[in-house]
């Protein structure tokens, strides 16, 4: 894929979920069950939107990108706009944007340290899909 | 109350002491009981709690622990709690312990507004645990609304009398305790204790009571007290962290080991002269042996601290040695992290304990004695877990109460 598409567009949302379904075995998801839903608030049209994954034994059942009230998953983190994308980018690790506390989590975190390494196998690919932001 | 399984004598009812302390919520207009003592995650977790935890009790249902988020995961393999109860707190937006927390009691529990019982006071225990200001105040600004009283009696009262687990494992921490002297004096006997330091003493006994099944020489005060020569006699001196001191000969020791069994608490102290020991040692030696043996043929319910404390000092007195005697004869016990006041906090020194608390049967304390001659270089202490009877109590450790010579 050359193209650009629009970062949390549909097409964008397409080619997450392809491509969390071809190199994202349910082996190398640890099967694991869970949801994550990524709050982004003040969206450069000024919305807030969702993006929601949900995982069952491993598999990618569900990705979503959503306006309106967000999703109830096991996980719930919020934050902004501009630093979701910078991080989608690769611009800032993720344990940067957690630990300087922009990023606001809700969940188990004994549970969410052991999903830490799949949280970083997803932004990898997300980062390496050309996308405008 | 959940059933008690055949032969485990060390069984508690978490489940029970839940439920009575929520009836006593109840009573007490507490909404949600927000406990940050270490005594308090002992006795409700059944799981040692080294960092700095909280646990939240609502009106009814499972409490929930919040701990750091390196140890969650052990706490609750370790208590009776599953892994959805213990939560891990962490410096990351929203996971830390006070935001945390917080949103758990108002979108968790569900609570909007009312009463919280939290826990708060004074101690000279270092890791008592209660709130600390800027915990206050922070949970004060997270949670408006709510009104924070203080309510740590609700669980000082339960834990008091002691159930029979809670008994059953205080005697098996004693047991090992036992086994920690029996080596400390096979390896000092017969010479052995030649260019030998306290803290390779303090390392002995560590090493035959962790054998023997102790998870730590718990206590805070530095782990196993060892003491020899003048150490032993520092004026007041209740408190000797092991140091690289070398024991000599015609010099006391002191041995006070601490054993740690399923959160119950082995603390016993016993003393040596190493030869050759003076008449005038002797002498101090009887006065301890003698004072500490009525102290314990005294030890039963009905009497009090300041009861007890009168009756011995004038025994003392009687005998000449009332100057070196520290005019306190107990510390309270109970399952880790409860060190240091006996009973209530209803004495006349808020937070201390009350000299005119009454003991009750299956109360436990540590019978603990003091006899210290800073001008002779020469000390002895005793330390044993008592438990109450109706005429009597019952030392827990059963090494041989005596100050043996050594050769």
């Amino acid at each position: 894929m050359s193209e650009k598409v629009a970062y949390l567009s549909q097409e964008w949302r397409d080619e997450v979920e392809k491509r969390f379904k071809a190199e994202l075995s349910p082996e190398k998801m640890k099967f694991i069950t869970t949801s994550v839903s990524y709050i982004y608030t003040g969206c450069p049209d000024g919305k807030d939107r969702c993006l929601y994954f949900k995982c069952d034994n491993g598999n990618f059942v569900e990705v979503a990108v959503e306006e309106g009230p967000p999703r109830q998953a096991e996980f719930v983190i919020t934050g902004s706009y501009d630093l979701f994308s910078k991080l989608t980018q690769g611009i800032i690790s993720s344990q940067r944007a957690l630990m300087s506390g922009k990023l606001k989590v809700k969940g188990n975190m004994v549970k969410a340290l052991k999903l830490a390494s799949l949280a970083d196998r997803m932004n990898k690919i997300m980062s390496r899909i050309p996308a405008t932001y | 109350m959940t059933q008690k399984p055949q032969n485990d004598p060390y069984f508690i009812d978490f489940p029970g002491r839940l439920a009575r302390i929520q009836d006593t919520m109840a009573k007490e207009n507490i909404d949600l009981y927000l406990g940050s003592r270490l005594r308090t995650l002992s006795w409700v977790t059944d799981a040692f709690c080294p960092w700095r935890s909280y646990i939240v009790i609502p009106a009814q249902g499972l409490p929930t622990v919040f701990t750091f988020v390196i140890d969650a995961a052990r706490v609750a393999d370790d208590s009776w709690l599953d892994e959805d109860h213990v939560l891990g707190y962490a410096p990351l937006g929203g996971m830390d312990q006070i935001g945390q927390i917080a949103d758990f009691i108002t979108e968790n529990v569900g609570l909007k507004k009312g009463r919280i019982g939290i826990e708060t006071g004074m101690s000279n225990y270092l890791p008592e645990g209660n709130l600390t200001h800027y915990e206050y105040e922070s949970f004060r600004a997270a949670l408006p609304g709510f009104e924070l009283v203080n309510s740590h009696d609700i669980v000082d009262r339960l834990a008091l009398i002691k159930d029979e687990g809670t008994i059953n494992r205080f005697r098996e921490a004693s047991r090992i305790v036992d086994i920690g002297h029996r080596a400390v004096r096979d390896a000092i006997s017969n010479g052995g204790w030649k260019g030998m330091t306290e803290t390779e003493i303090a390392g002995i006994a560590a090493l035959a009571m962790r054998k023997a099944g102790s998870v730590w020489e718990w206590s805070f005060t530095g782990g196993n007290e060892i003491a020899c020569g003048y150490r032993t006699g520092l004026a007041g001196g209740a408190c000797t962290p092991a140091s690289t001191k070398e024991l000599k000969a015609g010099e006391p020791l002191m041995v006070d080991i601490h054993a740690m069994f399923k959160l119950a608490l082995g603390d016993h102290s016993h003393n040596y002269l190493i030869a050759p020991a003076t008449d005038r040692q002797l002498w101090h030696a009887k006065n301890f042996v003698d004072i500490v043996a009525l102290t314990l043929k005294t030890y039963k319910a009905g009497i009090s601290p300041v009861s007890l404390a009168e009756q011995m000092l004038e025994f003392a007195e009687s005998r000449g040695f009332a100057e070196y005697m520290v005019p306190g004869f107990e510390h309270g016990i109970g399952m880790l992290g409860d060190e240091w006041r006996i009973g209530m906090n209803d004495g006349p020194m808020p937070y201390w304990t009350n000299p005119e608390h009454v003991y009750r049967e299956n109360e436990l304390l540590i019978c603990a004695m003091q006899y210290a001659c800073p001008q002779e270089n020469i000390g002895f202490r005793y330390e044993n877990p008592i438990l109450i009877g109706k005429d009597m109590c019952e030392p827990m450790s059963h090494f041989i109460l005596d100050v043996e010579v050594i050769d």
